[in-house]
Order: structure tokens, then sequence, then C-alpha cells
């Protein structure tokens, strides 16, 4: 089913509507958190509250919006809010996670190197930068859907995203071609 | 390195990127489970049990924001009183005031509504180019901004920045007080 059926579905009050689009997004949602926020248990919050919102305000949708657009706007926002609020708290263990996470990870461990390799290169970004680069090369988002979801100009994020690839190339090329 | 090898570089990471994180699936049947007690709870209405409103405080700002929504840059603003305070025993309810006589649309977003751009829009007063909206605020700090045309965030102008910078912005600043005060 689209995604504008679903919808339809649960701005009529259908929860099991609602779900599945929690269900199809819920991966891509956690991704952009957890680059934005570089720490799971936080990135789940944040995207846990998100769609709670977003299920709060269905019946505000504006039909012929972008469902995906609308959500990571909101999205976006609720990460930008947990990052201001972190820097007032102790910092979790975050390497602890990490090992932990790793630990039930399956996947080979060449490709969980990689695939760590790729996420501090891209982690040690600035916010702007990484949240553009994420959106373009994660997410696979037109420069028209991620001005709707920062607030900033098109012009602006194909700067930023410029800006994050010249930062990242020479880690990536290391990474890859080692 | 060329640009089209530096493409399928970022591509390359993209990619690495997407693949499925080892919490995921516990984490999807939790969100899953979470939406449906939501759909459980009841409903309240937050307008009955505000109301009467007491006037408290007056304090904060407008911004006459000329050619938004046209593609031109907001050119001028000036400053008159806008926002006011106003509570019940638990909370105060703050209308929030903004000019902006070419805006299509004004939204309130703060950290009282998750910065959503969609939860709490402006309303345009008759014959004027002012947005307002009435928000019920506990007593406390509260950091907000505007959205005009789902696009421009803007600062109140006239209201304290806060000192912390989210993505190289500062947003407002409004304080609510207790009943004590």
């Amino acid at each position: 089913m689209t995604d504008d059926a679903l919808v339809a579905r649960a701005v009529d009050g259908d929860v099991d509507a609602y779900a599945a689009l929690a269900e199809r997004y819920y991966g891509s949602c956690a991704r952009m958190a957890r680059r934005m926020l570089r720490n799971d248990a936080d990135a789940e919050d944040v995207v846990q509250e998100t769609f709670l919102r977003a299920f709060r305000a269905i019946r505000r949708f504006e039909r012929g919006r972008e469902f995906r657009v609308w959500l990571f706007t909101i999205l976006v926002n609720q990460c930008r809010t947990a990052a201001t609020s972190r820097k007032r708290r102790q910092l979790r263990f975050s390497n602890d996670e990490t090992a932990l996470a790793s630990a039930a990870d399956e996947r080979p461990v060449a490709v969980i190197e990689e695939t760590s390799a790729v996420a501090a290169a891209v982690d040690s970004l600035e916010p702007l930068l990484r949240e553009a680069f994420v959106l373009k090369y994660v997410e696979g988002l037109e420069y028209t859907e991620m001005a709707t979801i920062t607030g900033a100009g098109i012009s602006a994020l194909k700067m930023r995203v410029k800006r994050a690839c010249d930062a990242l190339r020479p880690k990536l090329e290391a990474i890859y071609h080692e | 390195m060329s640009d089209v090898d530096s493409e399928d570089l970022f591509e390359r990471a993209g990619a690495a990127l997407r693949g499925p994180s080892p919490g995921d699936e516990r984490a999807r049947a939790a969100l899953v489970e979470a939406i449906r007690a939501e759909s459980r709870r009841p409903r309240t209405a937050h307008r009955g049990a505000m109301s009467p409103w007491w006037i408290a405080v007056a304090a904060a700002a407008v911004a006459f924001a000329a050619g938004l929504g046209t593609g031109r840059a907001m050119d001028r603003r000036s400053p008159s009183p806008a926002t006011s305070v106003a509570s019940d025993s638990s909370q105060r309810h703050v209308e929030f005031v903004f000019v902006a006589p070419a805006a299509r649309n004004v939204a309130l977003v703060g950290d009282f509504n998750g910065w959503d751009a969609t939860a709490t829009p402006m309303r345009r007063s008759d014959g004027h180019a002012t947005w307002s909206v009435s928000v019920p605020l506990a007593a406390g700090r509260h950091v907000y901004a505007f959205v005009v045309d789902g696009n421009d965030w803007v600062a109140d102008p006239q209201a304290p920045l806060s000192p912390e910078q989210w993505f190289g912005q500062r947003n407002s600043v409004v304080v609510v007080g207790d009943r004590r005060s």
C-alpha cells in the first residue's frame, strides 16, 4: 500500500495504518538520529518521540504533502532539541554502548569494521554538514526536500554538502583504498 | 580523483550507513507498541482547564517582515509590544505575536512543542499583518522561534536570544514566572 493510502487511513483514525508507516520509516529515522546524536540510546528515544508526536498531529497532516518529508522535519527538530539538552547532562558511556551493540551484530567483522570507520568519519563532521551529508547520501533526498526539512535554502545546503564531501574525501579514500 | 570517482565514494559511504542496526527490530516493535498505547489514551481538552486567564506580563516583540513569501529578503523590522502572559494556577497562557504582512503562513516552534512546525500555527488578525497564537506554558524558561511559510526560521528580534546555538542559529527566550512571582 502506498504512503498516501496509509496516511489517508491514519488520518481517519486507523492505528494499524499508522503503525505500518512507523514500521516502514523506523529504519531511516533511526539512521538519521544515530548520526545526528552519535548515541544509539538517545537516537532510539528521539525516534520514538518523533513518531508519537507525528501520530498526535496526523489529523492535521496536509494531504498532498509527502509523509516522509513531514516526518523528517519533526525528526530533525527533535534531534536539535535533544542535542542541545544533552549538553547539560552527563555524557553516557558511549564507548561501552558501541561495544555492546557490536557484540550483538551478526554481520561479518570486515563489514562491521568498514561501517564503523565510515560512521566515525561522518560523525566527525560539524552538525550542519553532517545533517546535510546524511540527508543527501544516506537518505537519498532531493535538495528541495532537504530544504523543507531543515529550513535552509538550497544553495546553502549544496554548500554544506560540498564542505562535508571535501572533509570526508581523504578519510573515505583511506578506508576504501587500504 | 575525478568528480565521478568522488561521487562513487560518497554513494558507497551512504550505502554503508544504510544497513540495519542490531537493535532496530526490538526498537521497531517497541515503537509500534508505544503507538498502540498512545492510541488508547483518553484525550483531554486543554482550553477548558486554563480559564480564567490572568494577564500578568506584557513583554517581548514583533518583527515587521516585508517581502516574505515573494522570494525577497526581509528588508525591515520594527518593534512594538506584543507578547503577553496569562495564567491559571499551574500554567500561563503566553500570546506570541509576529508581524509579517507578506507571509502566507506563520507557525510558532519551541521546546514546548518539540520544534514541530505543524503543531502551533499562528492566526492572522483581520485587517492587519499581525499573526498571533496563545500557548499554555509551565513556569520556567522556554526557547522559541517563528517559522514563516514553512521555510524561514526567524528569532523574535525583540526578545532575548538563547546563549546556545543550534546548528548555527540562536533562538529567542521567554521566561514564564509562577503565579506567586
